[in-house]
Order: C-alpha cells, then structure tokens, then sequence
C-alpha cells in the first residue's frame, strides 16, 4: 500500500515523540523509584490495596461536601456542638483515667516488690481480651436500672448510663493499652538517669517526676493514642450506655439511610480523629530524649514498705473491676443458658458465620500486607509511602465510617456481590490491615535487603525472590498479624451490623441482638467464646510490645 | 519477561478474588425479567419485628416446605435500606409493624399487588387495595399504669388530658421516631390537624418525665415504678402482666367516650417487595402465615391481638370488637407518614435519642 508522504511523515514523527516520550517517562519512572522500581505484580496489588483503603476517605468526604452548605449549617447548628462535646469529653476524661490507672500498674508491677509483680504483670492485661461491649453488658446486669444491685438493694444506687459510668466501664476495657506500652518502655529503660536524681538528693516523688515520667512520655503518648483513638470509634459500648458520641450518631443516621449527615458527621470525626494523632505528635516533638540502648543491669526493685497493702488491694481491685466481675457475669448467664440448651445448631451457625467472615478476612490481610510491606521497604519512594499511609488510615477510621463507603462501592458498582459476605469481609480487610502489616513489617526488618540482592545476582526475578526467599522468612510474623487480624474482625461489631447479609449473623451480632433485649443467656455463651479465641494471639501481642 | 510473570500471579490474585465471591454469594445470582415464576429454594424477609417473635414462625416455614430462609432482623431501618435497595432488590418480604411504613412504601412503588384469595379473612380496613400488604396483628396505644402508684379512676381518660401540667414529670413517651409513635402520631394529625397536634406533641413533650427509646423501657419502668404510666403499645402490658415481678400493672384504652376518637389501632403484618428474587416462595408464605394456625401463633407469641376475629386471643388482651377505635382506615397513614417525623422533629420531640 502507498502511503501518502505527509501521512509518512507524521508516523515517523509520532513514532520518534512516543520514542521520547517512553524515554522521558522511564527517566520520571526511575527516579521516582530512586532507581529501583518495584515488579509490576507488586505495585499492581499494593496499588489495588491502597485504592480500596481510599474507598471510605472519598466517599465520605465527596458525600458530606456535596451535602451542601444548608445540610452543613443545620447540622453545625444542631448536632455537631453536642456530638462535639459529648465526644470531646469523653475521649479526653477516659485518657487520661487509662494513663493514671495504666502507668501506675505499669510501674507497680514492673519497678516495685509488690507480691506477685510476674503474675501480675499479665493479669493486668487481661482486660484486653475482653470486648468492650460486653464489659459494658456486664456492667449492665449489675447496675443497670433492673439490675442486680436493684434487685437485692431495691435501688440500683446510681445511673450507670451518665456520664460517669461510661467513663468508668471504658477504662477498666482501655487502660492495658497504656499499662503495655509503659510495662515494655518501664522494662528497657535506661536506670542511668534516675540513679543521677537520685545521687543528686532527690527524694522518689522527683525523681519520678523530673527523670521517670519524661523518659517515658513517648511510651505514655503511644498508649493514650490507642485509647483516644479507641474511645473516638467504639460504637457497641456507648450506644450499650445510650451515650451518643459522633460514631454513634452517625450509625444512628445510617439507621435512617441519611447517607448526607452520617457523612457529614463522618468528616467532623475524621477531622477530630487527625487532631488528635496531630497533638500527640506535637507534643512529643517537643521533648526529645535520647537514652543509649539497654542496661544489662537489673533495675533494683524499690521497696513499697507499708504501702505494700494498699497498692496490693489497688492492683486487684482494678483486675476484680475489669476482669473478674465481667467474667463472673457471664459465666452465671453462660451457665444459666447451658442449662436452658441455647448452644444448639443455630448457636454453631453463628460461630461458622464469625469464623468464615473473619477467617477469609484475615487470609486476604495476610496476602496484601506484604507486597505494601515489602514495597515500603525495598522500593523506597513516594508512591510506596503514600500506599503504605492510606494502609495505615484503616486504624483510625471507625466502623460505621468504613461500612458508610463500602455499601456506597457495592451498591453502585458491584451490585452482584451486594448482599453477600463480601462486604463485611472488605470491611475487615480495611479496618485490619494494618494490625496484619504491623507484624509484616516487623519480621521483614530482621530480613537484610542483602539477602534480596544475592537472590536477585542469582538469577531469581523479583516475584520469585518474595516467594522463595522472603515468604518463608516473614511467614511467622504473617500468621501472627492474621491471628490477630481473625480476633479483631470477630469481636466486630458495627461495620458486622451494618453489613451483614440476610442470615448470616455472627457471634457479636449475637451478643449485640440478644443482649439488648435482655436475653443475656443466649449472649454470655457467645460472648465467652470471643473472649477464650481471643487468647490465641495474646501471648504475640504481649511480646510485642 | 515481567508480563508473563505479572499475568500468573495476577491470575492468582483474580483467583483469590473470585473464590472469596464465589464462597460469599451461597444464593445463585438473581433472576429478573422472568414471566414465570422461577422455583428458588429460598426465601429473604427483612423484620422490623423482634426476633423471638418472627423465628419460630420462619424455622416451622421452613420445616414445612425445605425453603431456606434467611432473616435480616434491620430493625426501623428495614424500610430505608428496602428504598436504598430498589435498583437491586435483596428481600422478598418485608414483616413490619406498622401499616404507616408499609403503606409508604407501597406508594413509593416497592411492594407488588396480591390478589391471592388467603387475604380476604383480613377486614380490608387492614389491608392495602391492591392486597400488596396485609395486617395480622393489632397494636392498640393504650396508657400502662402502675397500680401502686396511681388507681384506675384518677388515670387520663383521653390522650389530650396528658397535656394537663397535673401530669409533668408523672409518665414516659418513647422518642418521636419510634415507629409505633409515629404512626399513632400521623393517626392523631389525621384526626386533629396539624396545629392541635404540634400543641399535643409539645405540651406532652414538656410533661413526659422520660423520653426514652423503646416500649419495652415504658413498660420496664412502669412496672418497676419509676413512673406512674406510660403510653405503650397494648401487647408491651399483657407483656408486663406476664412477668415474675414488677407485674401489678393495670392499662386504659383511651377515648372511649360516647364522643371519644377511640383508641389507635396500628397493624403489624407482612408486605410483598416489588422484583423480589424469590418472588413465588414469598407468595407462597403469605398464605401460609395467613393460615389460622399461624396467626394465632403469630398473635400469641408476642400477645398482640390476632386481627381476624376468629382467631382465639390471647386470654389476657382484650379483643378488637370491645373497645372503641379510630375509624381510619390505616392505609391514610401511607402519605402521611413521612412528613409527620418532620412534624414531630418541629415541635420539639427527637427523633432519636
């Protein structure tokens, strides 16, 4: 065929500008990745990964600016100032109630003689096991309006459901986070300082004060996060004690299918939830301290004396508030429903739905956590930076804010899976990735890069390298961010609520359903369950800190 | 050389993917557009009726035909996700206890006419014209008292005597979004206007010594005697009376003068959705409910009072035909029902806590 020579021409030019163009783009594309590229496999999926945890971000903030300056001020005029200070408050008040009770333990049982400080050093964290909604049904068998305490006293003597005792029961469930990261902080610290105050004349009270507390500030600001960010996203157990903070409200209005308000609330609480995060890093900036790494010695445990028996009865009165009472209840209600046969095919049908919810949840985080893992580690740049934060978001993002996005993507886009499993376990997937990459990140860091690159001079490509080289090295610390990852995505409960599919209830639904109508002995049973699967990854997660 | 890598293991992501879908979905994707209606082998309701009084019924359905059926117990939230839902229909059928709600979403063109012949034993008073919903049970308002505190003769007669301040701080309302207050809401507008039941709403508001969120609270705390009364469905009384304790509990059906409005009478019952998936099975379950047997469990279960006069009450409730009751026919709630919540929101009630 004869082609025109203009015709000719331009191909010839198209030709030499994709030429430049592929050129120009491989020279942006190298130095991007600082010369080092990751496999196309791997960005695919990490891509992918940090795509889907952008669902719920977007969504909620596209929806809650379309709601539109009426909708925002009407809200900002109604809702919001309470909502804002009924969250505020609370979050603010069971902080700092976990940083009191949590680095007191902490330094109780780590620094002191008190009788028994090695059993006490894990019995102490045991609140962790237990999900906070069902310490707060606990809380309302005893001394909830038709309580127990009503029934022997004939008054129940105080409202549980105030302010107050919403602040009591979700301390007694969050303080471990505190009193871990302090325990572990407490352990590796370094006595130099302290034993400087001490020489220099000070009396305990200053040495804690001046040398104790800041070295431990860092450690006491990581767990008070944890709380805060706790307090800002539990839904089952202030809506359990009719407390409406944002997350709950902005079930509540999903309730009503408001899509435009729950977002709007959604962004005020993103906006909070980042506040948040912010304050605590700057004030960590602030003060900075450097220790030189691990004392071989021994810190010297300080004598308690006389106050030996106050601090004894303080530490188990904590464990008796937290762990003791909760389980009691549910044992008297376990048993009362044993007796009454409750734990039949229906109940099984239950725990298969948790199981294979939170089972698939966690094989997927399992899958996804290393390539974004790896990706951050060996392929350094931007791209994988920005991946490996938008994974991260999940943490601070609420439940219901990421069941908000999910049933939006589904509805719209996927309709054949509507309906279906596939949400809640997505919902796990963004809510839990980071719990999986956590423990991903961990194992790779005691992987050398140096082991990649004589893997790679040998001839493997970079997916064989992950496979054959990486995989087996890390696939501890995968299964122990997937055990963690399976617990976690069992004890949910909001995005499960709103997600679920017809007939498909899991145990925490259960518990939720049955408990707030009263049938504590089809709840406790399930509830105990959660509370003895969750042992699994504990002894990890309390090395790990 | 990296395509062909990238292909596998990005079948093997696919793979992934789809086996998580497969397992997900158990259901077979959903038909539509079919002129016959195809055989499924389940069936999926949506309730807004507590559980304990809808499970038995489903699991002898189930027993009875080999259907699976699967329950969404959404609560007052049934009716919004069915509307979020209409592009890609879920339920089959909707269990509700309020004909306001199902009225509502039959004039939003989600439910699907009935003409099956098993309707007919329900008073068309309680049914939709074109049979696509269908009453079974009566939920009357009545005024629940504690008879320690307060004696027969000195309780409300009517429900505008509650705007008396001789009453501040004595009884309990639920929240104004509570379905069974928003339809006896919407029922009182139909009867007063908009004005008298704003006033209603707001001087009841400033009396009520607790606005709490459900019934099962009035009745709760009445019976424990922290209030001398409250307003309740009827069914939440008898249920009171049941108890081991806190049961010296007596009720009033309001308006009963010779000039009274009579008491409200709201229906729970069952809708069809339009497109349902399984649409013959869900036919097929209402007839079957609509069996005598099943109405009297229906009914005796949850100690409401079966709508169809044949059927044997609950010995404890008073039957339909001995008390006065508004002559509206409860499909007037339909139009009404969604603007009342802003009405009830306007005059000061909350919708939700």
């Amino acid at each position: 065929m004869n082609k025109a020579p203009i015709e000719m021409m331009k191909e010839v030019n198209t030709k030499q500008e994709q030429a430049r163009y592929t050129r120009a783009f491989s020279g942006f594309w190298l130095n991007l990745w600082k010369g080092n590229p990751p496999g196309t496999f791997l960005l695919l999926v990490s891509l992918l990964t940090g795509l889907a945890m952008l669902v719920p971000l977007s969504y909620v903030f596209i929806r809650g600016i379309q709601g539109g300056v009426d909708r925002w001020l009407n809200l900002l005029d109604t809702r919001i100032p309470i909502l804002l200070y009924n969250t505020l408050s609370l979050t603010i008040v069971v902080t700092f109630f976990a940083i009191v009770i949590g680095l007191s333990l902490a330094w109780l049982v780590i620094r002191t003689d008190l009788p028994g400080r090695k059993t006490w050093q894990w019995l102490l964290a045991l609140p962790l096991l237990i999900p906070p909604y069902v310490g707060a049904i606990t809380y309302i068998i005893i001394f909830g309006p038709r309580g127990w305490v009503r029934d022997w006293l004939g008054a129940p003597l105080f409202n549980i459901y105030d302010f107050w005792g919403v602040v009591f029961v979700l301390t007694m469930f969050t303080y471990p986070y505190v009193y871990l990261i302090t325990s572990a902080a407490l352990k590796r610290y370094n006595l130099n300082y302290e034993e400087a105050a001490r020489a220099a004349g000070l009396s305990y009270r200053h040495v804690f004060i001046k040398a104790v507390f800041p070295l431990l500030r860092p450690a006491i600001g990581a767990g008070a996060i944890l709380v805060a960010l706790y307090v800002l996203s539990d839904f089952g157990l202030v809506a359990m004690m009719r407390y409406t903070t944002f997350t709950a409200a902005i079930y509540y209005q999903m309730g009503n299918y408001d899509q435009v308000a729950a977002a709007i609330l959604s962004v005020v609480l993103i906006l909070i939830t980042l506040l948040f995060i912010w304050a605590e890093a700057k004030t960590r900036e602030k003060q900075r301290f450097y220790q030189s790494k691990g004392t071989p010695r021994q810190a010297p445990l300080i004598e308690l004396g006389w106050w030996k028996g106050p601090l004894l009865a303080y530490a188990s009165i904590i464990f008796g508030l937290a762990v003791f009472v909760p389980l009691s209840v549910l044992a008297y209600w376990a048993s009362v429903g044993l007796t009454e046969g409750v734990i039949d095919q229906r109940f099984w049908g239950f725990a298969w739905n948790s199981f294979y919810m939170a089972g698939m949840a966690s094989l997927i985080c399992m899958f996804l956590a290393l390539p974004v893992v790896y990706m951050k580690s060996r392929n350094p740049s931007i791209v994988s930076t920005v991946v490996d934060k938008l994974a991260y978001a999940g943490y601070a993002l609420p439940g219901v804010i990421v069941a908000l996005g999910i049933i939006f993507l589904f509805n719209q886009y996927i309709p054949f899976l509507y309906g279906t499993a596939a949400l809640v376990i997505t919902a796990y997937v963004i809510r839990f990735l980071p719990q999986n990459m956590q423990a991903a990140d961990a194992a790779l860091s005691q992987v050398s890069p140096r082991l990649d690159e004589a893997a790679r001079i040998s001839g493997f490509r970079p997916w064989q390298v992950i496979v054959k080289v990486i995989l087996p090295l890390v696939t501890p610390g995968l299964l122990a961010g997937g055990a963690l990852v399976f617990v976690s995505a069992m004890k949910e409960l909001p995005a499960t609520l709103l997600l679920r599919p017809p007939g498909m209830d899991t145990l925490a639904v259960r518990i939720w359903v049955d408990a707030s109508e009263g049938f504590y002995q089809t709840a406790a049973p399930a509830a105990l369950l959660l509370i003895l699967l969750s042992i699994i990854p504990l002894r990890w997660m309390l090395s790990k800190y | 050389m990296k395509k062909s890598l990238g292909k596998v293991l990005a079948t093997a992501f696919l793979g992934t993917a789809l086996l998580v879908s497969g397992c997900s979905s158990s259901q077979p994707a959903t038909t539509t557009g079919s002129d016959a209606l195809e055989e499924t082998k389940e069936l999926v309701i949506y309730s807004a009726r507590n559980e304990r009084f809808v499970q038995p019924l489903l699991d002898s359905f189930a027993e009875e035909t080999g259907i699976e059926v699967k329950l969404l117990s959404a609560g007052e939230s049934s009716v919004n996700r069915i509307m979020e839902e209409k592009n890609n229909v879920q339920a089959d059928v909707f269990f509700s206890n309020d004909t306001g709600a199902m009225e509502y979403l039959r004039l939003e063109g989600l439910l699907q006419g009935n003409t099956s012949q098993a309707l007919n034993i329900i008073d068309p008073m309680y049914r939709a014209e074109d049979g696509s919903w269908v009453g079974l049970s009566a939920r009357t308002r009545v005024l629940m008292y504690n008879k320690d505190l307060i004696s027969e003769e000195e309780i409300p007669k009517t429900l505008w005597e509650l705007t008396d301040p001789k009453w501040a701080g004595e009884f309990m309302i639920t929240r104004g979004g509570n379905s069974s207050m928003v339809a006896h809401i919407a029922a009182l507008r139909a009867e007063w206007g908009d004005e008298k039941t704003k006033e209603w709403i707001e001087k009841v508001r400033g009396n009520a010594g607790a606005v709490v969120n459900g019934h099962g609270d009035v009745r709760r705390s009445v019976g424990a005697g922290e209030f001398k009364f409250g307003l309740v469905n009827n069914y939440y009384f008898h249920q009171q009376l049941s108890e081991d304790k806190d049961n010296n509990v007596g009720a009033i059906y309001p308006d009963q003068g010779a000039d009274g409005m009579g008491a409200f009478v709201n229906a729970a019952g069952v809708a069809l959705i339009k497109g349902a998936p399984n649409e013959a099975n869900a036919r097929k379950f209402i007839d079957w409910i609509l069996e005598a047997e099943q109405q009297k469990f229906f009914a005796y279960e949850s100690m409401e009072v079966p709508l169809n006069p044949a059927v044997e009450a609950n010995p404890i409730a008073m039957r339909i035909d001995e008390y006065k009751v508004m002559d509206m026919p409860l499909q007037e709630l339909g139009p009404v029902w969604v603007d009342v919540k802003k009405l009830i929101e306007e005059a000061g009630l909350d919708l939700d806590l």
